[in-house]
Formats: structure tokens, C-alpha cells, sequence
């Protein structure tokens, strides 16, 4: 198929618009299966394209900024793969949750008069600009995962932004407006920094192309500053320590579907940008800042799980807890060492499900509870056995316990953390290794807590009648689940793509000299032995 | 014959895998009527059961079956079965004895509403600890150990819904301000999340062999000793296997971890069985199992792990004594046996760990391996006997029964045969054995620690002998209790549990005594089975000659005079206490405890479990929080939210203000200002 990665793009931006019409004229239903049918053929689109060592594509473009292409690669699939996935799956869930909000907010607005005719009609209209909007933003996500060049890279990363800023703000809870202005202000900032970034790389290199870049020699100077621009711009979407700000807010009022492709989706993005702008371009200054990554990633994830221990509002637990597994991404960024790296982008895959789970899963309560606060929930394991089924084991495998996919990212990343450690004798590398693993038994505490205190113990009154979620929730929940078990025993899935372009990056293959000599004793990683 | 090696990898893989396809398919029997579940429950336990025997013909005659497929090809990693005697014996222990606790199960768990998500689960833990039993890699055994654990939080917080009559402990009690009374789902929380201590110590033991040896695989460490060379230079092999051993201290409910295997006792008693006696707990003495030999054969190599052994050997003996101390005092007849098991299972670690510090490693083995198997038998069967008490009295409370021996003459019986074994009953009972074989060892090792630790093994023989009698007395013994009076009063009198129930604590109680009668024999063909085993495998040869204890008779010519004097006489000394305070109850303990202070004192330390689940609290849940709400409070709300966020909007607005007091609409300001400027512009340009 010609231009395949180029129609995994562009159907979805192509036809938003139709999408409207659809749900203008045909009501909620047509447009669910009609965003559902796009998103799941560009889906395929980009499995195809990552078979087979992955798909490159160059297109001409202004020649200002260079080529337009389009890559998937061994890093990109497992991104660009689970990015469709979980939204074409998340169509299918938002139905119900939104006609929800749609009603609620008809409500607000009209108050209960205006009839069932009036209502249906308020939903037909919205569900057409949700869908439109939806599509969009999950078309933005992907082009920053395939861009190759680092103006189409910035593009692509604040056109996300812009469907998220509405999207939350005319369906979001509390003071909606606000927080999406919150989103937009703090991503937005953070976008421009790393902007500055781009263009110290791209005037100093010549081209803004990845690969013209790759190889031009840059001073070495410039690249360090460049590159923590970056880092910091990348930062703010990756919600990392202090500038984690907006993420809390965002996360807890963004209607729950827009929630649970924010939480996993949308902000590991950050980690690939790390992975692709700094590790891959930069490979100098990533040696040299790879230890603090670590750090930070460390100090990021103890930080989200205490904050999550805190919280009464079972989306901005979740939040938190994001925040937190963010964390554990640079913290495998920072190991450099090719299983701690591949580990990393495992947890986003592996944090994609879990996390894509439990926000649906805070969706079944809140539609069917109607309140999000811990203390006024409890022993519903009993109302909707399917949803606390699914609940236990996104839990479980955000807490990495086996045999979810979360064990998968989890032993790689900390194993990576230690055998760099040991490479390089270093003590600091050692004790945050040591406190990275400790940290998980933070995870699983407030993991297993949340779930005690939505689905188990006592149930407060009023609760007794709560019915299971209908199947447009429970499907999608499923699905994530089962795939999370699948990928937990049989994780060759994506670490057969994963390791292998690790390797290569690390191992010195088409990549700067400075990465090699660094990496030297990692390139043997596959199969490790200092002993041998 | 290579089709007969094809045969017995299928059969060791369908060991594991055969329990876990049993679990997959409950789900779908939740429409079927009631027995159904049951009955596959007891399908998949017998068919894994007889797949474990059909391994055991070869495993006897040393026989071993390794087979590996691939499973993480990016990483170059297999799964694999090793199914050597070891992993043979241990294996048919587990399904044998859940076998008889699934039996058991169906009757206990009878009518209950959820029983599908039981048996699920049942047969998930069953199917975890096979995988630990039989994997051939650290890696894949890791998935059965976090199996278990996961298996035990949904089991022990099976009861969901937290009700009063599931706690564990007495409402009310506090000790150091912590409530002593526990809800089942908190008491899951607290199983998984400790045990998930054990398990990162694990993991971290875990990768850096892996670091240094670039394998999981049991065999390939024993293969190939350089990574335990280059490991030793840099000092980290000691720390790496100590590491490992924090798995098992997790697992096992060893000293310092061992405080959530009381509260595990808020799971179905069917489930405590299975904990205690085939899943879960005996996972960390297996893995001590698997590591010592290979550890040990290092020594070949001239590696010297002594500190290793001496930790386990430490660990086992402080928790033996800890433990036992605890159960002389408890009311609650589950918690007697949970402080029971964790004793018991330090005297399995304190055998393992001083077999690693003598010549004769496989002395300690075979008796640390001994004690497994006959506390396997005895305690499955105390507990499902500890069950239909539960069952038939409606309450958890010792204080609550009393005088049930003519109601319930078959449990009597059955509970006097396995509590004798569990004292040591001399000469007719496996637990006198093993026992013996464990004093035995632990004395002749000629290790410096081998004085203090028999002693400490003695004191604990004595206490373990005190409370089981005392068990004994306050349920079938004494007047009946006001609880059981008021039951018959209300036509619900005590009488025998139904025959599922009784049947398999029968068996095992008589298998106990079976095996005990021919004590003996049994410990030597294990020990001349293991002594080929350890040679074979790992080269670990051992120089022991035919020397007989000539101070002994014939037929016990085999035993240590000095181990089994203090054998008989801390049975004696045990049994002869409890008697006098709970069965012939010729002194009142409550008075005898009042009459002096020391006594209360010990008796209030006892009972508030020495303060260690207190402190664990205050230190690791407690302070934490507090720790976490003062940076919620005073950074995230503070520094963050209101700095960052409100403090940004508030200097925009600040600004706004600014920029707008300057258009004031006056034209002639304006006027001013666009002169005063025109004359700067012109100034410069004049300069």
C-alpha cells in the first residue's frame, strides 16, 4: 500500500469533519461506530506499517524545514500502536459516558423541562463536535510519534493541544474553563521552551531533519542547553516533578475517555519525545544527563505515589498516580543501559492499559454512583463484579505485579537501573535503584487502597442498587485487560521490536560515536555476564 | 527412552499449568448448579495430583527432567521445568495435601454465594505454587511467587464486605494505639503489600546475579561459577543471596516480615490449610531449598558463603523462639496455629542454615526437608480440623469452646493425633522425627552458633509442646463455655462435622501417625535419596561414614543420644505444663498469670505480639502518611498549586492593572507622553 503512514494520519484529520455531520444527522450511535471504524482501520495501518522492521515515508515540504516523513520504527510502533488502539478503543467507551454529560450539562443549562425530544436533540448536536474533535486530537498524538523532523514534530505536538483544550473545556467537570486554560497555558509554555530548544538544534545544525541532524557535529555547548530545553519542555507533558502543576487538575476534570488518553497516552509522549529528541539526536548530552533523568525519575515517582496516598477524588488519585508513572519512564530512561531503556518504553505500553483501564473504570462510577470521592464509595465488588474484575488488574499491573504486562516494563526498567549501576560502580545509581524498588511497594499501596475503598469493605448507604456498567464500558475494559495479561506472559510482542532498536541505539549502530564508547559494555546487555 | 523423557517434561509442564487451566474455566461454570465448581476444583487438584505421582517413580530412582522452551526470545530468555527429586517430592507434597484441602473445601465453603471466585482463586494458588516448584529460572519462578501472593490478597480478603463475624483479634484491644483488630480485606492488603517487601528484596537479589551470571536458570548457575567469583571480588555476593533470601523471609512470615500471617487468619479456614501448609508459606522454604545446594557447592570453588547460611539459620531460630512465645497466650485457635506455622517454619530455616555451615550438608537438608513434609500433614490437618470447630462453635475464640470432646469424638482424635506430631510426640509421629533430625543436625554441625541455636531450638521444642496442649485442653477439655452452653440452649448443639470434612483432616492425621511409626526408615531413604541428589547435581559430597552412636539400642543406633535426650524432655516438660494448667486444670493460668507483676508484664508483651506489629505501624504506615499529608499541605497545595497556578493568574492580574492605569483616556496625557518621548527619540539622536 502506497503512503500508508500517511493515511494513518491525515483519514482521521480528513474526516473530523464528516464526523460532525455524522453526529449531527445520525445521533450519537453512527458516530461512535464511525470514529470506532477510522480509528480502528488506521490502527491497522500502523500495525501493518510496523511489521517487518517498521515503514518509512518521505514526503516534500516547505524547504525551509525539510522533508515531511513519516517513521515507524521498532521505538515508534509500540507508541504509535497503542496510541490508536486505546483511542479507537475509548470511542466506544465514551458513548454511554458521554451521553452522560451531555445530559447532565442539558440539565445544568435547561433544567429538567424541554423534554426527552430536546435532549436527544442536545446530544445529537454535541456528540458530532466530540467526535470531531476526538479524532483530531488522537491524529495529532500520532503525527508527533511518526515526525521525523523537528518543526513537523512541534506541530503535531500543539495540534494534540488544541482539540484537548476543548474538549475539556465544554465537557469537563468543575470549573472547566479554567482548568483547560490551565492545560493549554502550562503545555503551551512548555511547548514553546522546547521550541527554542528545536531551533538552537536546527539553526546550529543547518536542518531540522532528524537524520541531517544525527549526523551534523553540533558545539557541544549548544547541544547540552538545547538539549535540556527539551528535556524541560518534554518535562511539562511528562507531568515530571514541578511541572507536574497542571497535571492533577487536568486530569481529574477532563471528561473521563479524554482523562484516560491524557493520563497514559498523552503524556508518555513526553518519554518518546526524551527517547527519540535527546537519546537518539543528542546522544552526548544524554549520556551526560541520563543520571539526572534517573533522579528526577525517582524523585518523580515517590513524589505521584505519596501524593496519590493523599487524595479523596478518584481521578485525581489517579492522576497522581501517573504522575508517579511517569516517573518510572525516566527512571528507565535515565538507566541507560538497553533493558532499562527498553524497559521503560514497556511501562508505557504497559501504563497505557492499566491506567486506560482504571479511568474507565472511575467512568463506570461516576456514571453509575454519581461521585468520584473515595469516602462515599466502598463494597461495590458485589454491584459490578466485571468492573472491579478489570478494576484489580489495571491495579495490578500499574503495581507491576505478574503476570500483567506492568511486571514486563517493571523488571526491565529496574534490572537496566542496576546494571548500569553495576557497569559503572557508581553508588548514587545503586541507592536510587534500591529506592526506585522500594518505591514500588508505594505503588502497590496505594493501588490496592484505592481499590479497597471503591469495591470492598463496607458499602454506604444508597449504594445498594447500583447496577453493573452496560457493555459499551465493560468491552473496552475487557479488552485492555485481557491484553494486559497476554503482553505480561508473552511480552515478545513489543519487546521483539523494542530490544532489538535498543540495541542499535545503544550498541553504537547508526548512531554518534559518543553513544557508543558510552554505552560500550551495555552493547553486550542482550545477554548480560560481567562475569563471563 | 527419549520418549519417556518427552513424557515425564509433559507431565512436569501439566503439573502448573493443569491447576491454572482448572481456575480459567470457573468463570465459565457460574451458571451451573452448585456442586459443579466443586467437583472441577477437585478434577484439576487430582489430575495435577496423579501427574505429580507419575514423576515420582523416576525422581525416586534419581532421575532428572529438565525441558525449556523459548519465552522472552528478545531478551534470550526460556521458560523452563526442572523436575529433579527436590522439585518431585515438594511437588507431590503440594498437590496431594490441596487435594485433600479442596475436598475439604466443598464442604466448608458449601452455599456460599461466590463460590466460583473461590474456587478460582483455590485453584490460581495452587497453580502458582507448582510454577514455583517446578520452574528452572529465578524469572519464571518469580511469576509463581507474586502468584501466590496474589492468590493469598484475594483469598484471605475473600470476605469482602468486612463484616464483624470475619475480623481477626478483639474489638477494642490497642497496643502502642494501633488497633489489634483486623478487617479481611485489610488483612489481604497487609499480606500482599508485606510480602511485596520480600519480593523487592528478591528482585534485587535476583538481578544482580543476573548482572553478573547473565542467566535465571537454577542449573546454569551451578553449571558455571565464574559469576559467583567475580561477584565475591567485588564483595556483592553475600548481599546478592542474602537479598534472595529476603523473598523467602517475606513469603515464609520470617522475622522481621512475619506479622501478616496472623491476620491472613481472616480468610476461609480452607484457605488457611492451603496458606499454611501447601501454598505460599512453604514457597520461601522451597526456594531456601533450590538456593542452598548451589550456594553451598560454591564452596568447591572456594567461596565461602557462611554469612548467608548464618543469616538464614538466625532468622529461623529468632522466629521459632518469637512465634512460639506468642502462641502460649492467644485466644483465637487459628492465630494459636499461624504462630505455630511460623515457628515451625524457622526450625525448617534453622536446619537449611546450619546444613550450610557443617560438613555434612545434607544432614541439615534432609531434616530441614523432613520437617516440610511432616508439618505439611500435621498442620493441613489441624487447620481443616481448626475449621469445622470454627464451623460448628461459630466462633474464632478458644475462651468460646471447651468441652467438645464427647460432641466431636472423630475431630478429637484426629487433632490429638496431628498435635502430637506437632509436639513431637516420641518415636510414633513424623514430627518427632523430623524434629529430632533437626536438633540432631543443628548440634553435630560443629558450626561456633551451634550451642546457642540448639538451645534455642529446646526452648522452642518445650513451648510449641505447652501450647499445642494447651489448645488441646481450652477446646475439647474443662467445662463447656458459656457460648457453647447458650448454642444448645438454642437447639443448635455442638455436633461432628460432615464426612468431606472430617474425611481429609482423618487422612492426614492417620498418614501422620503412619509415616511416624516408621519414622526412621522414612528419614533415611530421604536422606540416602537426597545425599544421591546433592552429589549428583551439585557435587556436594558428603563424608559421612557409617559411625553409630554405640549409646543407643539397635533400632535407634541411627540417632544423636543428645538430640533425643532433649528431644523426650522438652516433649515432656511441654506436655506435663500444659496439662496441669488446661487439661487436668489443677491450676487456674488467669490466676496463676495475676499473681505477680513479671508474669502480667510477660503476659501483656506476649499478647501484644512483642510490639513488633505495633511498631511496624507507627513506623511504615503511619508515619509515612503523616509524612506524605504534611508535603500534600505544605508543598503540593502551597509551593505548587497556589504558587504556581493562582500566584501566575494573580501577577497577570497584577499587570493587567498596570498596563491599564496607563490609558487613562486623557488625550492630553497621552499627548505628553508621546511628546517627552519625541524629545528622547531626538536627544539620542543627537548624542
Amino acid at each position: 500500500m502506497d503512503h500508508i503512514l500517511l493515511q494513518a494520519v491525515f483519514i482521521p484529520l480528513l474526516l473530523s469533519p464528516v464526523a460532525y455531520l455524522v453526529g449531527r444527522r445520525h445521533g450519537m450511535a453512527a458516530v461512535t461506530w464511525f470514529s470506532l471504524a477510522v480509528l480502528a482501520y488506521c490502527t491497522a495501518l500502523v500495525a501493518i506499517a510496523s511489521l517487518d522492521g517498521g515503514t518509512e515515508e518521505r514526503h516534500a515540504w516547505t524547504g525551509m524545514f525539510g522533508e515531511f516523513g513519516l517513521v515507524v520504527d521498532g521505538l515508534a510502533s509500540p507508541f504509535a500502536i497503542m496510541i490508536y488502539a486505546l483511542s479507537a478503543i475509548l470511542a466506544v467507551y465514551s458513548r454511554p459516558y458521554m451521553e452522560h454529560k451531555f445530559a447532565e450539562q442539558y440539565r445544568e443549562a435547561h433544567g429538567e423541562g424541554g423534554g426527552a425530544v430536546a435532549l436527544a436533540e442536545y446530544v445529537r448536536a454535541k456528540s458530532g463536535t466530540y467526535h470531531a474533535l476526538y479524532l483530531v486530537f488522537a491524529m495529532g498524538m500520532l503525527g508527533t510519534v511518526l515526525a521525523t523532523n523537528l518543526i513537523q514534530f512541534y506541530v503535531f505536538f500543539e495540534v494534540m493541544l488544541i482539540p484537548g483544550f476543548f474538549l475539556i473545556a465544554f465537557w469537563g467537570d468543575g470549573p472547566r474553563r479554567k482548568i483547560a486554560l490551565m492545560f493549554f497555558f502550562w503545555t503551551h509554555a512548555g511547548a514553546v521552551v522546547l521550541l527554542l530548544g528545536f531551533l538552537a538544534i536546527g539553526l546550529s545544525a543547518g536542518t531540522f531533519d532528524f537524520a541531517g541532524i544525527a549526523a551534523a557535529s553540533i558545539d557541544a555547548d549548544i547541544v547540552l542547553v538545547a538539549a535540556v530545553a527539551i528535556a524541560i519542555g518534554l518535562g511539562v507533558k511528562l507531568a515530571a516533578f514541578m511541572f507536574h502543576i497542571w497535571l492533577p487538575w487536568v486530569h481529574g476534570a477532563a471528561p473521563t475517555p479524554i482523562s484516560a488518553l491524557l493520563s497514559p497516552v498523552m503524556i508518555g509522549i513526553g518519554a518518546y519525545g526524551i527517547f527519540r529528541l535527546i537519546m537518539e539526536l543528542l546522544p552526548a548530552a544524554f549520556s551526560e544527563l541520563s543520571v539526572w533523568f534517573h533522579v528526577w525519575g525517582l524523585v518523580t515517582m515517590i513524589y505521584g505515589g505519596a501524593m496519590a496516598l493523599m487524595q479523596d477524588d478518584l481521578k485525581r488519585l489517579l492522576a497522581y498516580s501517573s504522575i508517579s508513572q511517569m516517573g518510572y519512564l525516566l527512571f528507565g530512561l535515565g538507566s541507560q543501559s538497553v533493558l532499562g531503556l527498553a524497559g521503560a518504553e514497556m511501562m508505557y505500553v504497559t501504563h497505557a492499559l492499566g491506567k486506560g483501564i482504571l479511568f474507565m473504570m472511575a467512568g463506570v462510577i461516576i456514571v453509575r454512583v454519581g461521585t468520584r470521592s473515595l469516602s462515599r464509595l466502598g463494597g461495590l465488588a458485589g454491584r459490578m463484579p466485571i468492573t472491579a474484575t478489570c478494576a484489580v488488574i489495571g491495579a495490578i499491573t500499574i503495581a507491576g505485579v505478574p503476570p500483567t504486562s506492568g511486571f514486563m516494563g517493571e523488571w526491565l526498567v529496574f534490572y537496566g537501573a542496576l546494571e548500569t549501576a553495576v557497569e559503572e560502580g557508581s553508588t548514587l545509581r545503586y541507592v536510587t535503584f534500591g529506592l526506585g524498588l522500594v518505591a514500588t511497594a508505594l505503588t502497590m499501596s496505594y493501588m490496592l487502597w484505592m481499590i479497597k475503598r471503591v469495591f470492598f469493605g463496607k458499602m454506604p448507604e444508597g449504594l445498594a442498587k447500583t447496577r453493573e456498567a452496560g457493555w459499551h464500558m465493560l468491552a473496552p475494559m475487557m479488552v485492555l485487560a485481557g491484553f494486559t495479561v497476554v503482553l505480561g506472559i508473552y511480552p515478545d510482542i513489543f519487546l521483539g521490536q523494542i530490544v532489538p532498536y535498543m540495541s542499535g541505539v545503544a550498541g553504537g549502530g547508526p548512531l554518534g560515536p559518543g553513544m557508543a564508547t558510552e554505552l560500550a559494555g551495555v552493547g553486550s546487555a542482550i545477554a548480560p555476564g560481567v562475569g563471563h | 527412552m527419549a520418549e519417556h523423557a518427552g513424557l515425564m517434561a509433559t507431565a512436569a509442564w501439566l503439573v502448573w499449568i493443569v491447576p491454572f487451566a482448572a481456575a480459567l474455566i470457573m468463570p465459565a461454570l457460574k451458571r451451573w448448579p452448585g456442586r459443579v465448581p466443586g467437583w472441577a476444583a477437585i478434577a484439576g487438584a487430582a489430575a495435577s495430583a496423579l501427574l505429580a505421582a507419575s514423576l515420582l517413580p523416576g525422581a525416586l530412582s534419581g532421575e532428572e527432567v529438565h525441558a525449556q522452551t523459548s519465552w522472552i526470545a528478545a531478551v534470550g530468555l526460556e521458560a523452563g521445568v526442572l523436575a529433579d527429586p527436590l522439585a518431585v517430592i515438594m511437588a507431590n507434597v503440594v498437590a496431594w495435601i490441596s487435594l485433600l484441602i479442596v475436598i475439604y473445601a466443598t464442604g466448608y465453603m458449601k452455599g456460599d454465594p461466590n463460590i466460583v471466585r473461590f474456587w478460582f482463586w483455590i485453584m490460581f494458588f495452587v497453580g502458582s505454587m507448582q510454577l514455583i516448584v517446578l520452574s528452572d529460572n529465578l524469572l519464571q519462578m518469580f511469576f509463581g511467587w507474586e502468584g501466590v501472593g496474589l492468590a493469598s490478597y484475594a483469598l484471605i480478603g475473600f470476605w469482602y464486605r468486612d463484616k464483624k463475624k470475619d475480623h481477626v483479634g478483639t474489638e477494642g484491644r490497642t497496643v502502642l494505639g494501633m488497633l489489634d483488630y483486623y478487617a479481611p480485606t485489610h488483612a489481604g492488603m497487609k499480606a500482599f503489600i508485606m510480602t511485596k517487601i520480600g519480593d523487592i528484596m528478591m528482585l534485587a537479589g535476583m538481578f544482580l546475579i543476573f548482572a553478573y551470571a547473565g542467566t535465571f536458570g537454577f542449573r546454569e548457575l551451578v553449571g558455571d561459577t565464574a559469576w559467583a567469583v567475580a561477584m565475591d571480588t567485588q564483595g556483592l555476593l553475600v548481599p546478592a543471596l542474602v537479598l534472595l533470601f529476603g523473598g523467602a523471609i517475606g513469603k515464609s512470615a520470617q522475622f522481621p516480615l512475619n506479622e501478616w500471617l496472623l491476620e491472613a487468619m481472616t480468610g476461609p479456614t480452607a484457605v488457611s490449610a492451603l496458606i499454611h501448609a501447601a501454598t505460599m508459606v512453604k514457597a520461601g522454604v522451597f526456594l531456601v531449598a533450590r538456593l542452598g545446594p548451589i550456594v553451598f557447592a560454591l564452596g568447591a570453588a572456594g567461596l565461602l558463603a557462611d554469612q548467608f547460611f548464618e543469616v538464614i539459620a538466625w532468622v529461623g531460630a529468632i522466629t521459632a523462639l518469637l512465634l512460639a512465645t506468642q502462641g502460649m497466650v492467644n485466644p483465637e485457635i487459628k492465630k494459636v496455629l499461624a504462630y505455630s506455622t511460623g515457628s515451625q517454619i524457622g526450625y525448617m530455616m534453622m536446619a537449611f542454615g546450619v546444613a550450610g555451615l557443617s560438613e555434612q550438608f545434607v544432614d541439615g537438608y534432609t531434616a530441614g526437608f523432613y520437617h516440610l513434609i511432616s508439618h505439611a500433614m500435621f498442620k493441613a490437618s489441624l487447620f481443616m480440623a481448626a475449621g469445622s470447630l470454627l464451623h460448628v462453635v461459630g466462633s474464632r475464640f478458644m475462651t468460646d469452646m471447651g468441652g467438645l470432646r464427647h460432641h466431636m469424638r472423630k475431630t478429637y482424635a484426629f487433632v490429638w493425633a496431628a498435635g502430637l506430631a506437632l509436639m513431637g510426640a516420641p518415636f510414633i509421629t513424623t514430627g518427632f522425627w523430623s524434629k529430632d533430625a533437626i536438633f540432631a543436625s543443628v548440634f553435630e554441625s560443629g558450626s561456633e552458633w551451634a550451642m546457642p541455636i540448639f538451645a534455642i531450638a529446646v526452648i522452642t521444642a518445650v513451648i510449641t509442646a505447652f501450647y499445642t496442649t494447651r489448645m488441646i485442653g481450652m477446646v475439647f477439655f474443662g467445662p463447656k463455655s458459656d457460648h457453647v452452653k447458650r448454642l444448645e440452649s438454642e437447639g443448635r448443639g455442638i455436633h461432628e462435622a460432615p464426612l468431606s470434612m472430617w474425611v481429609p483432616y482423618g487422612v492426614l492425621a492417620a498418614v501422620t501417625i503412619a509415616v511416624g511409626v516408621m519414622g526412621l526408615a522414612f528419614e533415611e531413604s530421604l536422606h540416602a535419596l537426597f545425599g544421591g541428589y546433592l552429589e549428583g547435581s551439585f557435587g556436594i559430597h558428603s563424608p559421612h561414614g557409617e559411625e553409630a552412636h554405640g549409646a543407643l539400642p539397635a533400632p535407634l543406633s541411627g540417632l544423636n543420644p543428645v538430640a533425643l535426650g532433649a528431644s523426650l524432655a522438652a516433649f515432656a516438660a511441654g506436655i506435663g505444663l500444659g496439662y496441669a494448667f488446661y487439661v487436668g486444670r489443677w491450676i487456674d493460668p488467669a490466676r496463676f498469670v495475676a499473681s505477680n507483676p513479671v508474669f502480667r508484664g510477660m503476659h501483656t508483651v506476649l499478647l501484644s505480639r512483642w510490639y513488633i506489629n505495633a511498631a511496624i505501624y507507627w513506623c511504615f504506615v503511619v508515619s509515612p502518611l503523616w509524612l506524605a499529608r504534611g508535603v500534600f499541605r505544605y508543598f503540593e497545595r502551597t509551593a505548587i498549586d497556589t504558587g504556581m497556578n493562582t500566584g501566575l493568574e494573580r501577577a497577570a492580574r497584577w499587570a493587567a492593572r498596570v498596563v491599564q492605569g496607563a490609558q487613562t483616556g486623557v488625550t492630553q496625557s497621552y499627548l505628553y507622553v508621546f511628546g517627552a518621548g519625541l524629545l528622547f527619540v531626538a536627544l539620542m539622536l543627537l548624542m
